[in-house]
């Protein structure tokens, strides 16, 4: 430390001793020098540190205070060193101090958590982890102290029961003036009032004051609840209808939501010095409870949601915006989402990404309404059309690649349509994926058990390419239709390895026949000619097999010629369960001998 | 007050290590475009969260985790996009991240051939040419995609590119009708039905073999293959109305692989009745595509464009060209990650085979004096000149003549994985279980080894 950063370091610390009191100018004065010098970060950070772990409890609060407002107004490095300790400085505090500091402290930190124009406006002000620990923690004590709140009241005197009542019923007309008909709320003043009189007469015991006192201490905080929740639901109302106007003075486009708004993002660093709580959370010196920070959250994301609504409303795309339509999607999404019909609604909005696809599939809905194509004359296809920007396709027309089509596959992102047939032809293709999955698992299953008769099998059938006459004859739908189940598809074409004769060019028929087939159907004319052959005619054909289809449930079938029952068997060799000798005719399984014979006598006839 | 239990500093959440396996976040603005170099024998992982992105043309399922390996991707996002990846060998700092500036270009021209298709049955035939890296591929790719997305348009790919095997080892000439969606994660655009079962829809080719590495090694062979194409294809259309509406997209060599002239490019385009030509250049380029434009005007008139270099294309070294075609081989024989396969490992003995191979004009220079440059030359059976080879089978009987082999059919390919000249056998792998087919061979210029 060279010598003048000593002295610039030393008067720092000077001052800091002397935050004995909440004193607005000393902070200030620290927040200064700590502006000015910031080459001194590291050495103000060390003793702000030291000096809020080693000053008296009632004076640490102000220590902190001097630290919120260096980082609020100074920024960066403060609040990147600061982050290191600052868990366990604010968790030590915390543990040390009264129960109004410790609401001062909570709503301090409440602060940090909104997002801060030192760090442009996005981020929290300290690093998220420091923060997320100091949360956890809060939750934890929160619960705790509520446990712990029973056996810190002070023991129950008439007198103070009094002024208690007195205090609740002051809430309670404060609420009765917002909802005037509120049934509830009179009889509340009523029981008010006569409990006051039960009490007055003074033959209560103990005991029973007690009870009374836990009562009205509960009653008390839900009341307050409600009240600040008032208060926060106005101020949010407020903000909202600001940044409507300002949305509809812009005729903004659709504007992404990156990062969720927090609330009172302009709350300024300052209400700190007031010595008072900022009137947000209300001035009481109540425990926070994990519900707060849930609500927090809750507003922030209700926040961005209404920035996409109003974006939205800005662009013309709601086209009857009544003020609380946002909240009419929600319904209407959470009565189609049984899922969340147990819980209260407003706990349960659905994720935000999912209401920007809702929207942005109406919005592409809507685009996408009146175009057609054929007549946009900016479509014909010459070297201005299509360097120059075409808002038609921009607008419009683009959204027919995509959302245009709103249901996306979730295995393969292939787009669906909401007409019935689009919807058939996706049912069919989830199908599809399903069979297709269950295929190439069983293929790799069974190679590990080849034997066992189970009805998955290997069926890593792979093809040749087709012979050229086969594939200008092809025809994809045979691949891609979803209709009749492949393999049950009798006309599965499959390159037929035996047609050199074709090889020379010339296209004689090349209907899709299975190599086993027109092998079966060489051989059975190759015999007529040569009817001498037989004993080896009948081993050639004894031989004959055909691979069980995939689609096929029953391995057994029953030869229609000499009704015995044929069982597959699996031919390691092929890595097929196959049927052996036998032949497919017309669909109907046979027998390749038995065929064979009855072919024979009938042609012999 | 005592310590409140459960509040002890728990040191698990600082221990914040780098993990190899570590998810980044990543968040993409519309309109823009992340480049990614995935380094060899790495692998990443990418699951879009929300928003829409797509890799050339081709849309990425939400909340699927798709895995690219040995490939340079353009991950196009659409909508603003939220994504998470994962990739040891990436640092998460400097990606590259960029605006996806030509991709309204593409948008122009996919609705205008999409105006055309709706307007007659006969679809647009679009042929792409420019020179090396100028993103052919990647606008071929993009225009395929979009092709079938709206309506269940079957658009015929030909690929006339022999250095790159889409559906195909590398080597082909190629032309498959795109009727589904393509593989987002694979290089050679998908599966073809040779590998059997596969998780997407696979592809029916045409492959005609040209066997050798570059056009000038024999470019009255590459011509007649693509003769043999031009038939087959025009021959489908007729036949098939759904790809006779939906047109065709052409992928060209590069320009400088081309002869000066351009002639070739007229072939082309009469062979394939191509009517609508993109140059893909620069403005700096305009020399080129002014002559172009000269020497095409007569058969085109002025459906011929220019576009600049795609945004998403990437400079390919002939190192990453070869890794490529590795792939494309290695994916023919044992499929990719998500569908292994296994090829079926045949024995043959020498005598069992009858291997051809072109003739490769460029070594051939001066020392044979061959009257047909399509004459096939038969091969030696021998170590030296079959192990690790790739070889086509053809349709043609193995006994039949070289004129017979040369224009057969293309059966499929093998992969000679030993050549024992002891016991005079090889051993070869085959996509298709059964014995080696009783077929006449052909010798590519292309190896794989293990």
């Amino acid at each position: 430390m060279d010598k003048e950063t000593e002295i610039i370091v030393k008067d720092f610390t000077s001052v800091l001793d002397e935050l004995t009191f909440n004193s607005r100018p000393i902070i200030t004065t620290l927040t200064k020098i700590a502006e000015e010098n910031i080459s001194c970060a590291q050495y103000f950070v060390d003793a702000l540190e030291s000096r809020i772990e080693k000053c008296m409890p009632s004076q640490k609060l102000y220590a902190f205070y001097a630290l919120d407002s260096i980082c609020k107004n100074a920024g960066s490095p403060y609040t990147i060193y600061f982050s290191r300790n600052l868990f366990s400085l604010y968790r030590k505090t915390y543990l040390l101090v009264d129960n109004v500091t410790r609401t001062k402290l909570i709503n301090m930190f409440k602060t940090w958590m909104t997002p801060n124009e030192t760090t442009g406006g996005s981020l929290p002000l300290f690093e998220r982890g420091a923060l997320e620990r100091i949360e956890q923690f809060l939750i934890k004590a929160s619960a705790l102290h509520q446990k712990n709140f029973q056996s810190m009241l002070p023991t129950p005197t008439v007198p103070l029961l009094l002024r208690e009542i007195d205090k609740l019923a002051g809430l309670t007309n404060e609420r009765l003036r917002d909802q005037p008909n509120d049934q509830k709320l009179q009889t509340k003043l009523m029981v008010l009032s006569q409990l006051k009189q039960e009490l007055q007469r003074g033959k209560l015991s103990l005991d029973a004051l007690k009870q009374v006192q836990l009562q009205l201490t509960e009653v008390f905080a839900q009341d307050q609840q409600v009240l600040q929740e008032r208060v926060r639901y106005q101020q949010f109302q407020q903000e909202q209808q600001l940044k409507q106007r300002e949305r509809s003075t812009t005729t903004s486009s659709l504007e992404p939501t990156e990062t969720p708004m927090p609330l009172g993002t302009n709350n300024s660093p300052s209400p700190l010095f007031n010595g008072s709580v900022s009137s947000l959370f209300g001035n009481v010196s109540r425990i926070v409870t994990p519900e707060d920070f849930a609500e927090m959250e809750k507003a922030s994301k209700l926040t961005s949601i209404q920035t996409l609504f109003h974006s939205l409303n800005g662009a013309g795309l709601i086209f009857t915006p009544p003020k609380e339509s946002i909240v009419t999607l929600f319904d209407k999404i959470d009565s189609t989402n049984k899922l969340n019909s147990k819980k209260a609604k407003n706990n349960n909005l659905p994720s935000i990404s999912f209401l920007q696809d809702v929207v942005s599939n109406c919005k592409a809905y809507f685009a996408t309404a009146n175009v057609n194509i054929l007549n946009t004359p900016t479509l014909q296809l010459s070297q201005q059309n299509i360097v120059n920007d075409n808002p038609v396709v921009t607008k419009s027309l683009i959204h027919l690649l995509y959302r245009n089509k709103p249901n996306k596959c979730s295995t393969c992102g292939k787009r669906f349509g909401n007409s019935i047939e689009e919807r058939k032809l996706q049912t069919a293709h989830l199908d599809w994926h399903f069979r297709i999955n269950k295929r190439i698992k069983g293929s790799s299953t069974t190679n590990a058990q080849t034997n066992a008769m189970t009805s998955q099998k290997n069926i890593q059938s792979r093809n040749w390419y087709l012979h050229d006459s086969q594939w200008v004859k092809f025809n994809d739908d045979e691949i891609v239709s979803t209709q009749n189940t492949f393999n049950e598809n009798p006309k599965q074409t499959i390159a037929d390895v035996d047609q050199q004769k074709y090889a020379s060019g010339s296209n004689g028929s090349s209907t899709a026949t299975n190599i086993q087939m027109s092998n079966f159907e060489d051989m059975l004319s190759l015999n007529k000619n040569d009817a001498n052959n037989s004993t080896s005619e009948t081993a050639d054909l004894s031989k004959k097999y055909v691979i069980v289809p995939e689609s096929t449930e029953d391995m057994t079938f029953q030869c229609p010629v000499c009704k015995d029952s044929v069982t597959s068997v699996y031919d390691e060799e092929l890595g097929e369960w196959i049927w052996k000798n036998t032949v497919i005719i017309n669909g109907k399984k046979f027998h390749s001998t038995c065929y064979y014979e009855t072919i024979k006598n009938n042609s012999s006839l | 007050m005592s310590l409140l239990p459960g509040l002890t500093d728990s040191n698990q959440a600082t221990d914040l290590f780098v993990d190899a396996n570590e998810v980044h976040k990543l968040v993409l603005k519309e309109e823009t475009e992340w480049k990614v170099e995935i380094p060899s024998s790495s692998k990443l992982t990418i699951t879009i969260r929300s928003g829409i992105a797509e890799i050339f043309g081709t849309e990425l399922a939400n909340d699927v985790e798709y895995t690219f390996s040995n490939w340079k991707i353009s991950l196009s996002a659409v909508e603003n996009v939220i994504l998470e990846w994962k990739c040891p060998d990436i640092p998460n700092k400097d990606l590259m991240i960029e605006p996806n500036t030509t991709s309204k270009y593409v948008y122009n021209l996919h609705f205008g051939l999409e105006k055309m298709r709706n307007s007659s049955f006969n679809g647009p035939r679009i042929l792409v040419v420019g020179n090396a890296n100028s993103g052919k591929t990647t606008l071929c790719r993009t225009l395929c995609s979009y092709a079938i997305k709206f309506k269940s348009y079957q658009p015929l790919f030909i690929n006339l590119n022999p250095h790159e095997g889409i559906f195909s080892p590398p080597g082909c000439l190629t032309a498959t009708p795109i009727s589904d969606i393509l593989d987002v994660q694979s290089q050679t655009w998908g599966q073809s039905m040779t590998s059997g079962a596969t998780e997407l829809h696979s592809k029916q080719p045409i492959v005609k073999n040209f066997g050798l590495e570059n056009i000038s090694e024999n470019r009255s062979l590459y011509w007649d293959n693509m003769n043999q194409l031009s038939n087959a294809v025009n021959e489908r259309l007729q036949n098939d109305v759904i790809v006779q509406r939906s047109g065709c997209i052409l992928n060209t060599p590069s320009l400088s692989d081309l002869d000066e002239e351009f002639n070739e490019l007229v072939t082309i385009i009469d062979r394939f009745k191509v009517n609508i030509v993109v140059v893909l250049a620069e403005q700096d380029e305009f020399t080129l595509f002014e002559k172009v434009k000269e020497t095409l005007r007569p058969y085109i008139g002025d459906f011929l464009i220019r576009l600049p270099k795609l945004s998403g294309r990437f400079e390919a070294d002939d190192a990453y060209k070869r890794s490529l075609q590795r792939t494309a081989i290695k994916e023919y024989f044992y499929g990719t990650p998500k569908t292994i396969l296994s090829p079926y490992a045949s024995g043959a003995d020498f005598e069992e085979i009858t291997v051809w191979k072109p003739i490769n004009m460029v070594e051939a220079q001066g020392t044979t004096s061959t009257s047909n440059p399509l004459q096939l030359l038969p091969v030696t059976v021998d170590a030296s000149t079959l192990q690790h080879a790739l070889v086509a089978i053809s349709y043609a009987d193995r006994k039949s003549s070289s004129s017979e082999v040369q224009k057969a059919s293309i059966l499929g390919f093998g992969l000679i994985t030993e050549v024992n000249e002891k016991k005079r056998k090889i051993r070869i792998l085959l996509p298709v279980p059964g014995r080696l087919p009783n077929k006449a061979m052909i010798l590519t210029s292309y190896r794989y080894l293990e």
